[in-house]
């Protein structure tokens, strides 16, 4: 390829025009497939638990609690929403400071160590958490099957998800933001409550909407902490073994009766429901966020 | 006074500067073992504006970013030498940092409008350092408003979020947000160069207006706009200090062919 110094280079010739089109074509055709294979097992799956658990629902099965293996579903989505609820407060706590500091002042060797554990938390089979929770709180700490020895262990097994996401959100925020903020004169806590955690709030709402969710799916560490209990929880934190709904999907799907059936797929349905409104509810909050993109 | 003088004699290459509000004097940057600002000593007027100019990379930016030590925030950032402002090194281990922040506004490249209304967006700073009542809060933030051109555009809009305005009010806000608190001095680095040029001119004219009241330093690599603005001009080159002067001498008469090779636009 001689070239006078001066001429344009040359135009690309057909044939290459010709293979980058092909390649542009099996590109195309590989996501395509990928889309397809994923969204239609997706369907197949959302389809099936809708189906199957509404045509079981009924008004009494959110009133009345679980009979044997009948009755309703009081119990269990009361538990699941207070062992959620109160394991999502406690990681919160703990997790958004985790991820202030590693985002803040995480640049030492603490911030690493604190990071590395973090993600070899993610990768613990949740079982074993679930193991570890009954260990500790259930027999060591003489809990028992209960709310909080359930709480806790959801909230370790949330934990690296919301550290993570609080302290991605917060280096999204601007440096500028951040520099403006010390040059009006702001002490460090001023930065930090006043200025960046408004403005990664949707990015950490986001993070523990999403934690929030992958709690609620969760059974293996619940069967070692919280137990099943036939009652609607009745204020006790420790000693009292708690019903949720996804022990009755794994429990009761294995019975042999249509009543069991119908309350796990009922059961299969609040679930995957809730985490669908919870997951919307994470979208819209990135949406709604005026920093989403800086 | 004198004795201060005296003591830290100005530059014999720069500008006679009766009373400056700044003395720099051997000052060196570093970031980390990179030696980014080598010896660099200048007197800054009062109430005018003193531009720093020079090709990227120069130091230009840096030299700024030390007038009110927010290098400070980057570990490995580090600043020898001294900045008398009023005859106190602002440098020393001994100055409040929030204090010399609270005299010296800064407002940077990109318009950094905090995640809140306008109106908080001003009165953040100012809650920072006096406790204000609403009616004296209002007159505070109007009149910021007003010193910073954008009432007029903004004043039916106040509870709105500040990330709405557009790029040129963003900017201005900023203005209004630094002024807000009173500083005596506004660090400016580059308030300009992400706005189009209509928004830019009017950030022009806001400079030429507020010098009356503030000792502005700003930094620029648009010759044009040091041009219009400044009273002074240093040039900076891979962070030496190359020529410091009026701005007129400086665009005219400059002494270092580096310098004339900038300003003629023979790179940059």
């Amino acid at each position: 390829m001689s070239q006078a110094p001066g001429d344009p280079p040359p135009r690309p010739s057909s044939a290459w025009i010709r293979y980058r089109r092909i390649k542009s074509a099996i590109g195309w055709f590989l996501a395509g497939t990928a889309l397809v294979a994923l969204s239609v097992a997706m369907v197949q799956i959302l389809l099936y638990v809708f189906l199957q658990g509404f045509h079981s629902l009924a008004p009494k099965l959110f009133v009345e609690n679980t009979v044997g293996v009948g009755g309703g579903l009081k119990n269990a989505i009361l538990g699941t929403a207070l062992l959620s609820g109160s394991a999502v407060i406690l990681s919160a706590l703990i997790g958004v400071a985790a991820g202030l500091y590693l985002s803040e002042f995480g640049e030492g060797r603490l911030g690493t160590l604190t990071r590395f554990l973090s993600d070899v938390l993610v990768g613990v089979p949740s079982i074993v958490l679930g193991f570890v929770g009954y260990v500790t709180l259930t027999v060591w700490l003489r809990w028992r099957f209960s709310l909080a020895a359930g709480a806790i262990t959801l909230a370790v097994l949330m934990l690296p998800y919301i550290v993570r996401s609080t302290e991605l959100a917060l280096r999204r925020v601007a440096s500028g933001i951040r520099e403006s903020a010390y040059a009006l004169g702001c002490r460090d806590h001023q930065v930090v409550f006043k200025v960046l955690l408004k403005a990664a709030a949707p990015g950490i709402g986001t993070g523990i909407l999403l934690a929030l969710a992958i709690s609620a799916g969760e059974t293996a560490p619940l069967l070692y902490t919280a137990g099943w209990s036939n009652y609607s929880w009745s204020g006790h934190l420790i000693h009292e073994p708690v019903a949720y709904l996804t022990y009755v999907i794994w429990s009761f799907i294995g019975e042999p009766f249509h009543s069991a059936h119908a309350l796990a797929y009922v059961a299969a349905f609040l679930i995957t429901f809730m985490i669908l409104l919870i997951n919307l509810l994470a979208r819209f909050l990135i949406a709604s966020s005026p920093h989403s993109n800086r | 006074m004198n004795q201060i003088l005296s003591k830290s004699p100005a530059p014999s290459d720069g500008p006679v500067i009766p009373n400056p509000k700044f003395q720099v004097r051997n000052l060196n940057f570093y970031y980390g073992t990179a030696h980014a600002l080598h010896d660099i000593s200048l007197d800054i007027a009062e109430r005018k504006v003193t531009t720093f100019i020079g090709p990227s990379g120069c130091g230009k930016t840096t030299l700024i970013r030390c007038f009110n030590r927010i290098y400070e925030l980057h570990p490995g950032h580090r600043a020898s030498g001294e900045i008398l402002m009023d005859g106190t090194n602002l440098l020393s281990k001994s100055q409040d940092v929030h204090a010399l922040r609270a005299k010296v506004g800064m407002v940077f490249q990109k318009p950094t409008p905090f995640p809140m209304s306008v109106y908080d967006n001003i009165a953040f700073g100012v809650r920072l350092y006096e406790r204000l009542s609403r009616t004296r809060m209002d007159d505070r933030v109007e009149w910021a408003l007003k010193k910073s051109a954008l009432w007029e555009e903004v004043k039916d809009k106040l509870l709105e979020s500040g990330t709405r305005l557009s790029g040129g009010q963003q900017q201005r806000l900023c203005i209004a947000r630094a002024i807000a608190i009173r500083p005596e001095v506004l660090l400016l680095d580059e308030p300009a160069s992400a706005l189009d040029p209509h928004s830019s001119l009017k950030i022009e004219a806001l400079i030429t207006e507020l010098k009356a009241d503030y000792t502005i330093i700003l930094v620029t690599h648009n010759m044009q706009q040091a041009a219009r603005v400044s009273d002074f001009a240093a040039f900076l080159f891979m962070g030496d200090l190359i020529e410091y002067k009026d701005i007129d001498t400086l665009l005219t008469n400059p002494s270092s062919p580096k310098t004339d090779a900038y300003i003629t636009g023979r790179y940059g």
